[in-house]
């Protein structure tokens, strides 16, 4: 474990050095066109541009600017984004937490539905339920989330009208409670969350089913029946708790397919996450913003992965030996 | 309690075909026995004989198999029972130690916290007296606490296997079934299993239905043996009968092929494969492996009958006696020119048989009458007294086309090939000859067989090499075309007198190893007489000694070498060059 964690500190750093390299060696040198003002990125706003001239200190020698560069980063300084002209790191404090509360949101609903579905289904596989669930998922896993989210957005959004079109939240409403504010922040969540389920609780579905028929077939399981255990136990404390290991790290592998599936969700729904951020500065070619969007995605990726072999070694004791 | 704990009768498990369109396979096919409270049965049979499947059945553990027949468990019947009447009975009444206890155990539990559940869901247990009843299992199975605290993995195969007995005994059940404890596992962890099984029934009189084919353990763990071939029984009966005196063609090639501390034969299995439980052979399931079948048992499926004290499925009754020799005697009267008229007693009433398919050594120092007993059974010298019958039919020393008949079916190895072998002959006229004195076969046909023959003794089967003569061969060489000219006309039976002593010491070895071959390829039965104990005791099934015209001991080559009888062949024993002294100081394994 202790080398797992140091192998997502390297990685960590290997992150932010290529992030830190990149725009510095791309062909045609976009960050000193920033400052240029006969190019056409010149940044005309001059306290923008003073900050960026500040942040980048391209006038410094390559190993001052590194070590600015590295110290900012870990105090969450991330440049400054030339549309909006705030900070980085200000933008991204206030869009990560609602794109983290829908991929959060979506991925445990995802896996819960999928492993209880995944663990049902491979129990009876071969029944007319399993071939149903498992027709579902791989149509559900493979139909574009636009497409999904378009059709719950018409049917529960529009025809129905039970919940919210769009947003995180009613706009300026005043909540008298807690309860109320939850309320309304999970109306608001129910639609894109339930379009992301959709399109990542297939693969779940099938990766436990998969895991638990292969369980199924182990000879720890015939003895386990030979022993007389109740089905539930068998089921349970058995099958399931070893065909949730290789779900684990499916998980994280997931992570970023989950998360760039919230960024197109949240432009769809105009939820406040990072979508619509993510989108606006890759038209505008906001470099800043697109680096600082592109570090954030990395270290929770990474988190992802680390969290997994945790949890993982926590699962499995045979990794607990493993160099 | 009346009538037997466990009774199966006609159990069957059937298999889906792995493709369709194609049969099921049976890997039970029709199997009854039953298990008296207390009492002990071994299933033995080659891997894939069904012993697995069966266990697993009489457990109702039959993933993918469907199952017929019954089961009847003190009474209460099994088969068709649902899961849920399944539990209670499960671990509590029968318990099984399965086979591969190395992927027995939940990866992520450890192994206290597996033995202690059937304590908790069965017994009701509390966590507390479960630990020590856990706790008490590992000690009597000879392992410590800590291996309770242990994952899987972290433990030998040894181990596991034990634990799985401490597992299979934990709520105490009536029926204990283990699916080969013993394999994989050294002799002393071997010693130590099968100690402590016994000391189990002793101590709890737990029935046990033992699997395996460790036939020693077999000997020391069960009262009665059931031999299952190809998801049927062949023989049934007391243990020490069986093993000891086996009955089925199948149960002696079973004994012979097991390696056995005591015996230093080099290992021979049944010749042919184990049929593939979706397509059986028809009739007796064993006929093509057999050496003895006849037309009837590739028809006629054999019964499994009571015969003389046990259960065998044989349209013959079970292994026969290829030839039988009683009460030989041979006198030969010195001419006296040296000194008066002397009776030299060179056979004095001797009695033996060889069985279908078997290695038989005939041992004994220079003018012991080896050979005149071998020229009495082929027929080349005529007893004073005595008997000879090949195949239940006697054996006349005269021209009729009867036992012309019978004698091509036996045939002589000759100690000096040059002897035997006429110098103006080539090779291909000398394999040739016994066929051109039979005269039946077209020439061409004959061509064949001299092919055939040549190429079973490893010899080349070009015109060139067909050409030459005997001078022109080594000693090697000319004794296997000896070989091929006696295999050419497909006998049951092969005398063999000293047929590699004149070769040299590594000639020897291969020639022996071929003869060997062939002689289980074929099915033949094999007397091999030779004075050279090392040799025959890695190819000889039985070893018969002589000594001055009489057989002085005679019984499986194990037996006769971990434990002679009598003070000659001690001797024999102790001039027997290459002797590994761990035979000698081993105990016999069998009965
Ligand atoms: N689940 C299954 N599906 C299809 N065929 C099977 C299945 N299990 C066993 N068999 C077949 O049934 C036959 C008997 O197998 P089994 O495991 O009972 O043999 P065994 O006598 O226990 O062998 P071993 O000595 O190697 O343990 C084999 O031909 C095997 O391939
Ligand atoms: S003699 Fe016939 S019936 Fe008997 S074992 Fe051989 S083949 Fe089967
Ligand atoms: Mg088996």
């Amino acid at each position: 474990m202790k080398r797992r964690a140091l192998g997502f500190l390297v990685s960590l750093w290997a992150v932010l050095t290529l992030n830190f390299l990149l725009p510095r060696l791309l062909p045609g040198d976009p960050l000193a066109a920033l400052l240029d003002p006969n190019s056409s990125a010149y940044v005309f706003n001059s306290t923008t541009r003073a900050s960026l001239a500040a942040y980048y200190g391209l006038d410094r020698p390559l190993a001052q600017q590194y070590a600015d560069y590295l110290a900012g980063a870990l105090q969450g300084d991330l440049g400054q984004s030339i549309r909006l002209n705030q900070p980085v790191g200000e933008l991204l404090r206030a869009h990560l937490p609602w794109t983290l509360l829908l991929t959060l949101t979506a991925l445990g609903a995802a896996s819960l539905l999928g492993v209880l579905g995944g663990a049902e289904a491979a129990w009876r596989r071969g029944s007319a339920a399993d071939k149903a669930l498992v027709a579902a998922s791989v149509i559900a896993s493979n139909a574009p989330v636009v497409f999904t989210g378009m059709i719950l957005l018409i049917v529960f959004g529009a025809k129905l009208d039970w919940l919210p079109l769009a947003g995180g939240r009613t706009a300026f409403a005043r909540y008298d409670t807690p309860w109320d504010a939850a309320r309304d922040y999970a109306a608001h969540l129910v639609l894109p969350a339930a379009t992301l389920t959709l399109a990542l609780v297939g693969s779940k579905f099938l990766l436990v089913r998969n895991s638990m028929i292969g369980v199924l077939g182990e000879d720890y399981m015939l003895v386990a029946r030979a022993k007389g255990l109740s089905t539930g136990r068998l089921k349970r404390h058995h099958a399931l708790r070893n065909a949730i290991v290789p779900f684990v790290h499916h998980l994280a592998a997931h992570a970023g397919f989950a998360l760039t599936g919230a960024l197109f969700i949240e432009t769809l729904f105009n939820y406040p996450g990072m979508g619509r951020l993510v989108f606006e500065s890759v038209v505008a070619r906001d470099y800043p913003l697109i680096q600082g969007v592109f570090v954030v995605v990395s270290v929770l990726v990474l988190s992802a992965n680390l969290l997994a072999d945790w949890l993982s070694y926590r699962l499995d004791p045979r990794l607990r030996e493993a160099p | 309690m009346s009538g037997p704990l466990l009774s199966v009768q006609d159990l069957r498990v059937t298999f889906a075909p792995g493709a369709p369109g194609q049969p099921p396979a049976r890997a039970v096919d029709g199997v009854s026995f039953a298990l008296a409270a207390g009492g002990s049965l071994a299933i033995v049979g080659e891997t894939g004989s069904g012993k697995t499947t069966l266990a697993r059945a009489l457990l109702g553990l039959h993933p993918a198999g469907s199952v017929s027949g019954s089961v009847q468990l003190g009474g209460q019947e099994l088969v068709e029972l649902d899961e849920g009447r399944w539990r209670p009975l499960r671990w509590k009444r029968i318990a099984l130690a399965v086979q591969n206890a190395g992927t027995a155990f939940d990866p992520v539990y450890r192994m206290g916290e597996q033995i202690v559940e059937p304590l908790r869901e069965h017994l009701g247990l509390s966590s507390a007296e479960a630990a020590a009843r856990a706790a008490a299992l590992v000690a009597q199975v000879g392992l410590a606490e800590r291996h309770l605290r242990a994952y899987p993995h972290q433990l030998s195969g040894g181990e596991k296997q034990r634990l799985m007995l401490a597992m299979a005994l934990s709520c105490e059940p009536e029926i204990l079934i283990v699916d080969e404890p013993t394999s994989g596992q050294d002799m002393l962890a071997r010693a130590q299993v099968i100690a402590l099984l016994r000391h189990i029934r002793a101590q709890r009189g737990t029935a046990l239905l033992l699997i395996s084919h460790d036939l020693a353990a077999v000997a020391q763990l069960a009262e009665q043996v059931a031999v299952l071939y190809a998801g049927k029984l062949a023989e049934v009966g007391a243990a020490r009968d069986v093993l000891s005196a086996p009955r089925h063609p199948y149960t002696w090639g079973l004994l012979n092929a097991y390696p056995n501390m005591s015996t230093a034969r080099d290992l021979s299995g049944i010749r042919g494969q184990m049929p593939d439980p979706a397509h059986p052979p028809t009739g007796c399931r064993f006929h093509p492996r057999c050496t003895q079948a006849v037309d009837k048992c590739r028809r006629v499926e054999p019964p499994l009958q009571a015969h003389g004290g046990r259960l065998l499925a044989c349209h013959l009754g079970g292994l026969q006696a290829l030839l039988r020799a009683d009460g030989l005697r041979k006198t030969f009267t010195t001419n006296g020119h040296l000194g008066p008229a002397q009776n030299i007693e060179a056979v004095r009433d001797v009695s033996l048989e060889v069985y279908e398919g078997e290695v038989v050594g005939l041992v004994g120092e220079t003018g012991s009458g080896k050979s005149t007993l071998g020229r009495l059974l082929v027929g080349l010298l005529s007893p004073e007294a005595g008997s000879i019958a090949f195949e239940g039919n006697p054996l006349a020393l005269n021209n009729s086309s009867a036992s012309k008949r019978l004698r091509r079916r036996i045939q002589l190895i000759p100690q000096d090939p040059f002897d035997s072998v006429s110098p103006y002959l080539s090779v291909g006229q000398i394999v040739r000859e016994p066929l051109d004195v039979q005269g039946t076969d077209t020439p061409v046909k004959r061509a064949e067989q001299v092919q055939d023959a040549l190429a079973a003794v490893g010899l080349p089967t070009l015109d060139a090499f067909l050409a030459r003569h005997p001078h022109e061969l080594s000693g090697g060489q000319l004794q296997r075309v000896v070989i091929a000219r006696a295999l050419v006309l497909e006998p049951k039976l092969i005398v063999a007198d000293e047929p590699v002593s004149m070769l040299d010491a590594s000639e020897q070895a291969k020639l022996i190893t071929l003869l060997k071959a062939i002689q289980n390829e074929r099915g033949i039965g094999l007397l091999l007489i030779s004075h050279d104990l090392a040799l025959v005791r890695k190819v000889a099934d039985r070893i018969l000694v002589m000594r001055d015209g009489q057989i002085i001991e005679g019984g499986p080559s194990s037996r006769v070498i971990a434990q002679p009888q009598h003070d000659y062949t001690r001797a024999l024993l102790r001039a027997a060059p290459s002797f590994d002294w761990y035979s000698a100081s081993s105990n016999g394994d069998r009965p």
